[in-house]
């Protein structure tokens, strides 16, 4: 089972990518509500793919993208974007997201990203 | 995400974390308005709340919601990356104050299983018309900004934001140095790739494609050329997006590398052998306008965030049925406790080793107690936050100015008070406004500052909570009560031997009302009662003190705790009743002469200079007591909110705690009774209401 960490600072979206994740045979060994907890967790957890939002308080989806991606080259982040914010999704390609996915999203969507993306 | 909408904890997560959000966004639209301006960390943080919610409802299928939070989005985007816009604070706020009163109305159907959407598009259609008018007002945007204003002037306006493109060159920039060295005789292709339906973004993924590519590839062309506007996403959406390049690649390894690509639905690789065919097909797509796309916007800086707030890791969330049931299981461990240690095969033994084991005993279950009722505990500071709300609304109505201040709202109450006491604390704001506070002018004539004062605070004291609302208005008027009071016919003594507190006690009469003119908030009699009846629900009192021309000031008691109270234990005959201590003023054994009888034949006691009525519970519920003569058994002297009175029993049993159960379902509500609990010998006690006895 690939083992996913989910960073996101709203409790329902993590609730809801969990259930879809945990519905689908991956294994949720983490969340982080913001950028800097997800990074202690990453090192924690060392999951197969992270999902991470790139709205959040006090450290933004980049910046954790970019710091998890320093202590984990291989590090495979995917954003979890939503229209309208075209320009951080290329923040984020360029700085070494996988892919991303733009809210709402469909079921099948996620989880066909996930397992393309853990291998 | 329908799929979503039928599963009840994501529903319920979805309403308790949007409730949450709403209500922060509140508080700091409010703290806005104060200053006439918002400051760029209040504008970051509506900015993210709304970024939330509009993700969330999205997730639910919830549209209204979901779109008119992206309207609000979109307005404080504007303000933000233009800090100098000149806009009408008040006016905003007013809207998103409408916006929140829209969620929160959306939100309470949810929970009550209505998932009809309400109509936004007249709000959506206020928020577009202000962000034209807050771009209007910006005469220097305004030039160069007539395509934007006419995107949003688009009533079909689509679901998605023109926002924040960024600057395509600079971020291309750099990775166009890292180009992959190609050698000159390398293989030519030219790929046509069509995203799966629905992922979105697809000139993002585009994008993210040419980005990946440019490390194998070289001299790389793609149509369209510009991937940033939404033109070129429609364009990619039903055109597919076709790149040109040279690579050492093999064919099979540049299929290789478009099969890792996640959202691809489907490609076509064509490989020349020409240069000439190369170019020629490159060429074929320059002249073809739509393909080349429109040039790039201008840049706009990309997003900070700098809202602090907490991680929120050591703190999780429990559902209330949860605590509940904890609480209730921990009721049930205190009353097996007692049966336990005063289990009457005990009497009579000599038992020194069980008794010390015993007190242990209790003293983890008292300590468990404790903490139960610990976490229930919620600070009021949210529940007087709303209070800013309703002044600012209604000062704005009444025309008075009005500062409201706030003391104690670290004070920690029950979850059940907290839920409860909304209502009654907002009436009471209310009243204090509209009622208690004169007009600026009149004011101004009885010296004192035009701007009224209202307090509302909180604080723990002898063993309760107080919650009290205070205003510096013009307080009580006892003559105009009794007048009121007696053309309604609800004086039920001579207006002379009522004391000061029976007479404010009256305007918490059903219909009563002094107010001579009715307004949109108060004055039509109906209110005042019901605060006192929930507050008495709730098992606390209100007490009402008042000056003349200085102010008027009501305060909520509560007990500490409602769900395990101490409490005294009474007989009355073959039947045990219990009386919560905080309520018992005194008990006396009377004598005779003591009791005296009014003109209607009621029995009343002296108690300190004051006539109460006497309570006989033999009488009320029909139960053989050992004695009915009053100097042969007990009076104990009860007070709620607005009297006293005595109840007559056989004898007192002794203190001790008790668990409050609600009275089974089939036995109607009884006046006099607030519920029922077990007693250590397994028999059963009724708590006694006192507010509904003294009634």
């Amino acid at each position: 089972m690939k083992k996913v960490l989910i960073v996101d600072d709203a409790a329902f979206m993590r609730l809801a990518i969990r259930r879809v994740l945990e519905k689908n045979n991956f294994e949720v060994v983490g969340e982080a509500p913001n950028g800097e907890v997800s990074i202690v967790k990453y090192a924690e957890c060392r999951p197969d793919v992270v999902t991470m939002d790139i709205t959040m308080p006090d450290m933004s989806g980049i910046e954790a993208l970019k710091k998890i991606r320093e202590l984990d080259p291989d590090a495979k982040v995917v954003m979890v974007s939503a229209m309208g914010q075209e320009s951080m999704v290329k923040e984020a390609i360029i700085s070494g997201a996988k892919s991303f996915i733009v809210k709402p999203f469909k079921e099948d969507h996620i989880v066909q990203m996930l397992k393309k993306i853990a291998g | 995400m329908s799929e979503f909408l039928s599963n009840e904890p994501m529903l319920d997560m979805f309403v308790f974390e949007t409730a949450q959000n709403i209500e922060q966004l509140e508080k700091t639209i409010l703290d806005g308005e104060k200053t006439s301006r918002f400051s760029k960390t209040e504008i970051d943080e509506i900015f993210r709340i709304m970024h939330t919610i509009k993700g969330s409802s999205a997730m639910m299928s919830f549209k209204g919601i979901s779109s008119l939070s992206h309207r609000i989005e979109d307005l404080f985007f504007y303000i933000r990356e233009n800090p100098e816009t000149d806009y009408d604070c008040s006016v905003v706020t007013d809207l998103i104050l409408e916006s929140v009163d829209f969620i929160s109305g959306e939100l309470e159907n949810m929970k009550n299983g209505i998932f009809n959407e309400s109509d936004s598009t007249w709000l959506e259609e206020k928020l577009c018309k202000t962000l034209r008018t807050v771009k209007g007002s910006d005469a220097a945007v305004l030039a160069t900004e007539d395509e934007e204003t006419a995107q949003a002037n688009d009533e079909a306006a689509q679901a998605d934001a023109k926002e924040d493109f960024g600057d395509w060159a600079e971020l291309a920039g750099p990775c166009a140095d890292e180009e992959a060295r190609v050698s000159v005789a390398a293989n030519l292709f030219q790929v046509v790739l069509h995203f799966v339906e629905g992922c979105d973004m697809e000139n993002i993924r585009a994008f993210n494609i040419v980005y990946l590519l440019k490390k194998h590839a070289a001299g790389i062309r793609h149509f369209p050329e510009d991937l940033d506007s939404n033109e070129s996403r429609d364009y990619i959406r039903r055109h597919g997006f076709t790149a040109f390049f040279r690579t050492d690649l093999s064919e099979e390894e540049v299929r290789g590398f478009f099969s890792q690509e996640v959202f691809l639905k489907e490609y076509s690789l064509v490989q020349f052998e020409y240069e000439a065919d190369f170019e020629k097909e490159q060429a074929s797509f320059d002249r073809e306008p739509d393909a080349a796309g429109t040039k790039a916007p201008k840049p706009v800086p990309a997003q900070q965030r700098t809202q602090a707030a907490n991680s929120g890791q050591s703190i999780i969330s429990v559902n209330v049925a949860k605590l509940d049931a904890l609480m209730d299981m921990i009721g049930e461990l205190v009353i097996a406790e007692s049966m336990v240690l005063h289990n009457p095969d005990l009497y009579g033994l000599q038992l020194d080793n069980f008794h010390k084991s015993a007190h242990q005993l209790h003293k983890i279950t008292s300590e468990l107690q404790d903490l139960a009722m610990s976490i229930r505990m919620v600070p009021l500071r949210n529940t007087f936050q709303k209070m800013h709300r309703i002044v600012r609304d209604m000062s704005r109505k009444c025309s008075k100015e009005v500062d409201l201040l706030i003391t104690g709202e670290e004070t920690e109450v029950d979850k059940n008070v907290i839920d409860h006491i909304s209502d009654p604390l907002m009436h009471l704001v209310r009243n204090a406004l509209d009622h208690g506070l004169e007009s600026q002018e009149e004011r101004l004539e009885k010296g004192k500052p035009p701007k009224g004062t209202v307090l509302l605070g909180a604080r723990n004291e002898g063993g309760e909570i107080q919650i009290f609302v205070r205003d510096d208005g013009k307080g009580l008027n006892k003559a105009k009560l009794l007048k009121r009071a007696k053309e309604n016919g609800l004086l039920t003594k001579p207006e002379h031997e009522m004391t000061e507190k029976e007479i404010y006690h009256l305007i918490f009469h059903t219909g009563f009302s002094t107010s001579d003119t009715i307004t949109e908030y108060s004055g039509r009699g109906v209110g005042m009662d019901v605060v006192l009846r929930n507050i008495e629900g709730l098992g606390g009192r209100v007490s009402v003190e008042s000056e003349e021309g200085k102010g008027t000031q009501f305060t909520v008691h509560f007990p500490m705790t409602l769900a395990i109270i101490d409490g005294m234990n009474v007989r009355v005959g073959n039947c045990t009743y219990t009386l919560p201590i905080t309520v018992i003023k005194e008990t006396i054994k009377p004598s005779g002469k003591d009791v005296i009888r009014d003109p209607q034949g009621n029995e009343m006691i002296l108690f300190r200079g004051e006539c109460c009525p006497v309570v006989r519970l033999h009488q009320i519920y029909g139960v053989r007591a050992d004695t009915e003569t009053i100097s042969e058994g007990i009076v104990v002297m009860v007070e709620t909110s607005d009297k006293m009175a005595g109840v007559f029993v056989d004898e007192l049993i002794g203190e001790n705690q008790v668990v409050v159960k609600a009275l089974p379902r089939y036995i109607n509500q009884i006046s006099g009774i607030a519920g029922c609990t077990i007693l250590g010998d397994g028999s059963i006690s009724l708590i006694l209401d006192v507010a509904g006895l003294a009634a």
